[in-house]
């Protein structure tokens, strides 16, 4: 009986292993069509009927009508880190797809986006892009991503609330905090007079952690840096981390500006400011996207400069990047880049205008705030990004004082801008959500002794795993 | 004359192998669409979840053979105790809360004479309400501030509102009760059927020997339960060591770690680690299965001593 157990789990192995190997051997598939035009898939197709999906839809008959030789074909899967590896690792990607900054480092690395650096230089983008941006998506000389949208993060604020605590000028222009100590000043002038939270700072799903690193940056934290022989040590157990920590448990126990719930992502803080429960949150410029879906008008909400630190005044650099998937044949890569140029062109080109026309309509159809002029891909101003920038200011659907001081900050930047850790930064923000949780849960928590465990946490559970 | 006979005999023989074949082959095809069912979604997977929990892994991508390094780092992980600890308090307060309920709503409604099938319905309509639905309806009911429904009630009451799962005493708990009220009536309906086929005669006979309600629930009700009792004890231990959805929906692990259990850990390690946790995650699969195995093989041993009860 023994010896029959034993032979079936040993066949079972010896089938799981084979099949398992044979599982990576898919078929060749052609990148043609029976006609012989390239086809490509894109990713983040709109899966709902609607004017988004019929934005989507203008573009590829436009895209095809000027392009016979490439075939588009939608693909409703959006990047989402969850589902991204095992799409990935079956060869189920569509061709192109729309990434965030803060995944470039983990897609490049496993290899999971294509080399584009020929398919670049051939169309003609050499010394095009912002470096500093493209270095984020480069990975030994070579370009993995085209950066398709960058931003920096600002303090948004709901004008209603602002207004009611006197902190708006007759024009419809925001004070402007200069420092975080004032910003916390605003918030508390924001709960006296309306009763609602002052602000709202996420502490999940790794947000508490990704916006608490430029409020760190700003108290002079560095979290990480590397040796001599490549490796990685945490820094950051330190007085000023401390500081910056302890700050973020002033806000709840010492000023008390912060919603009763302490266990916040990223979707639930953008739910509870658009629902008119904050005052104030850290975002990037992207967030009227973000906030239309809980019926937040226009008119209600503003963003402007990130306050500064007492050490620093920076802001974290981040944006989105368009990757190609790393089996994409040459030709693929070269439709592709041409599908991505339709919207992100340096080039004025005929059909960047007609799609993005198309796109502002609907932001404004849809009741999205317009009038937010992002920091651009691009290494100077380009005739694109100008067009852009008429047409939003054209088309601004709200007092143009309300995101005025924003838009300021972007073009002339006084912050320094940083971009995200270079290693393991999704670890870092989940340690670091665990910090913030203790201490707006605990009233005596020891923000010395959670700083010393956590950097302890990143050495030893990420760094030294390198 | 010999060779005769054992011609005979193999003859005999080859056609008893040859139609047992043939019956075996029968079998075989009705078996054939769940085994490959079970190979492809659970049999293959273990396995390779096994053998992969050894390899270097780069996302889902098989690199190098490298050991028990994967288990090394899932055991040095400081948060690995810790989970461990709240996997352990999750089964133990899941038995203190969970356990007997069930067991005294199944004799309440044999006991009670009208509205009996009313009654049941009711009873069983958390186990019908789709599990992400229930758990954002007890999120918002357990909300902190005083939009929360709990906090509602505390407020009416004069009292301050409360943490609920916001607070890291709490936050178990809190997940347990909803567990609780969530899948109650499945094991209502276990006891509810046992205690239906216990015979009348004995409740009449104890009766007679003038035995109140609570010596029949002892003397007559527990000894026909108990063995389910058991069993159910070992069942509700694999199940509740495995959570993992409630942590994920109502707190994301929170406050500071208070509720992440192994399950809602590996969770994080496959898709929460940007590819670089595949390996720890097959290893603490691995480790999480050694753990249950044994319950699970004690569970078998159990059932069987109780079915050879009855």
């Amino acid at each position: 009986m023994k010896k029959r157990l034993l032979k079936v789990v040993a066949l079972l192995a010896a089938i799981s292993l084979s099949a398992g190997l044979f599982a990576g051997c898919g078929e060749e598939t052609s990148d043609k069509n029976e006609q012989g035009q390239t086809v490509i898939s894109i990713g983040g197709w709109p899966a709902k009927e609607g004017n988004t999906l019929d934005v989507y839809t203008d573009r590829k008959n436009l895209f095809e009508a000027n392009n016979p030789d490439v075939q588009i074909v939608p693909d409703t899967w959006a990047f989402d880190i969850k589902t991204f590896y095992p799409k990935a690792a079956g060869n189920q990607l569509p061709t192109v797809y729309t990434a965030h900054f803060t995944e470039a480092s983990s897609i490049i690395e496993s290899g999971y986006s294509a080399d584009l650096s020929d398919g670049l230089k051939k169309r003609g983008y050499d010394g095009m892009f912002n470096p500093q941006i493209l270095k984020l998506l480069t990975k030994d000389g070579k370009v993995c991503g085209f950066p398709t949208a960058a931003y920096i993060l600002g303090l948004t604020y709901n004008v209603e609330l602002f207004e009611a605590a006197g902190l708006m000028e007759a024009d419809g222009t925001p004070k402007q905090p200069k420092d975080w100590y004032e910003m916390v000043e605003f918030a508390v002038k924001i709960k006296e007079a309306t009763g609602k939270p002052g602000m709202v700072f996420p502490t999940a799903a790794n947000s508490g952690g990704w916006i608490f690193n430029p409020v760190a940056w700003s108290f002079g934290v560095d979290f990480m840096e590397q040796d001599a022989d490549g490796n990685w040590k945490a820094t950051f157990n330190t007085p000023e981390a401390v500081e910056a920590l302890q700050f973020i448990k002033d806000l709840k126990w010492k000023y008390d500006i912060l919603p009763n719930n302490t266990l916040i992502s990223g979707e639930e803080m953008y739910k509870t400011f658009a629902t008119g429960n904050a005052g104030m949150l850290i975002t990037a410029g992207d967030m009227p996207g973000r906030m239309v879906k809980y019926g937040m008008k226009p008119d209600q909400m503003g963003i402007m400069a990130l306050p500064a630190g007492p050490k620093r005044h920076v802001t974290l650099m981040g944006g989105m990047l368009t990757a190609i998937e790393p089996n994409a044949t040459e030709d693929q890569i070269d439709a592709s880049l041409r599908w991505i140029e339709s919207t992100n062109s340096f080039k004025l080109t005929e059909e960047f205008k007609t799609n993005l026309e198309k796109s502002i309509a609907t932001q404004v159809a849809n009741n999205q705030l317009v009038g937010i002029k992002s920091m651009s891909a691009w290494s100077d101003e380009s005739e694109a990004l100008n067009f852009q920038n008429e047409l939003i200011e054209k088309n601004a659907n709200s007092n143009p004082n309300h995101v005025r001081l924003y838009n300021e900050f972007v073009a002339n930047c006084p912050a320094e801008l940083q971009a995200e850790e270079p290693v393991c930064a999704q670890g870092l923000y989940g340690i670091l959500d665990g910090c913030i949780q203790e201490v707006l849960t605990n009233k005596d928590a020891d923000c010395k002794k959670l700083i010393e465990k956590a950097a302890s946490d990143l050495q030893m559970n990420y760094l030294d795993n390198i | 004359m010999k060779t005769q006979q054992i011609d005979v005999a193999t003859a005999q023989k080859r056609i008893k192998r040859k139609s047992s074949f043939r019956n075996d082959l029968d079998a075989w095809i009705l078996m054939l669409p769940m085994v490959i069912i079970l190979y492809i979604f659970v049999w293959r997977s273990t396995v390779l979840g096994g053998v992969w929990s050894l390899f270097k892994m780069q996302a889902y991508t098989v690199k190098e053979f490298c050991g028990l390094d994967n288990y090394v780092k899932v055991i040095s992980h400081t948060q690995f105790l810790p989970t461990l600890w709240n996997t352990v308090q999750y089964v133990l307060w899941s038995l203190v809360i969970g356990y007997l309920p069930p067991l005294f709503i199944a004799i309440m409604i044999n006991e009670i004479v009208h509205f009996k099938g009313g009654f049941r319905v009711l009873i069983y309509i958390p186990a019908v309400i789709p599990g992400i639905a229930a758990m954002l309806m007890w999120y918002f009911m357990y909300y902190p501030d005083q939009t929360g429904l709990l906090n509602m009630v505390l407020n009416k009451l004069g009292f301050e509102s409360f943490g609920w799962l916001n607070n890291p005493d709490f936050t178990i708990v809190g997940i347990i009760i909803y567990n609780t009220w969530k899948a109650f009536a499945g094991t209502m309906l276990l006891y509810y059927a046992t205690l239906q086929g216990v015979s009348v005669e004995l409740y009449e006979a104890a009766l007679i020997d003038g035995a109140g309600p609570f010596k029949r629930l002892w003397h007559v009700t527990r000894p026909a339960i108990e063995g389910l009792l058991l069993l159910n004890v070992v069942s509700q231990i694999i199940s509740v060591f495995q959570i993992m959805e409630q942590p994920l929906a109502m707190t994301g692990g929170g406050p500071n770690g208070a509720s992440t259990s192994l399950g809602y850990q590996l969770y994080q390690y496959g898709f929460n680690s940007g590819g670089k946790g595949t390996g720890q995650a097959m290893a603490l699969g691995v480790i999480t299965f050694l753990i249950l195995i044994c319950f699970t093989i004690f569970y078998f041993w159990l059932n069987k001593k109780v079915e050879n009860r009855y």
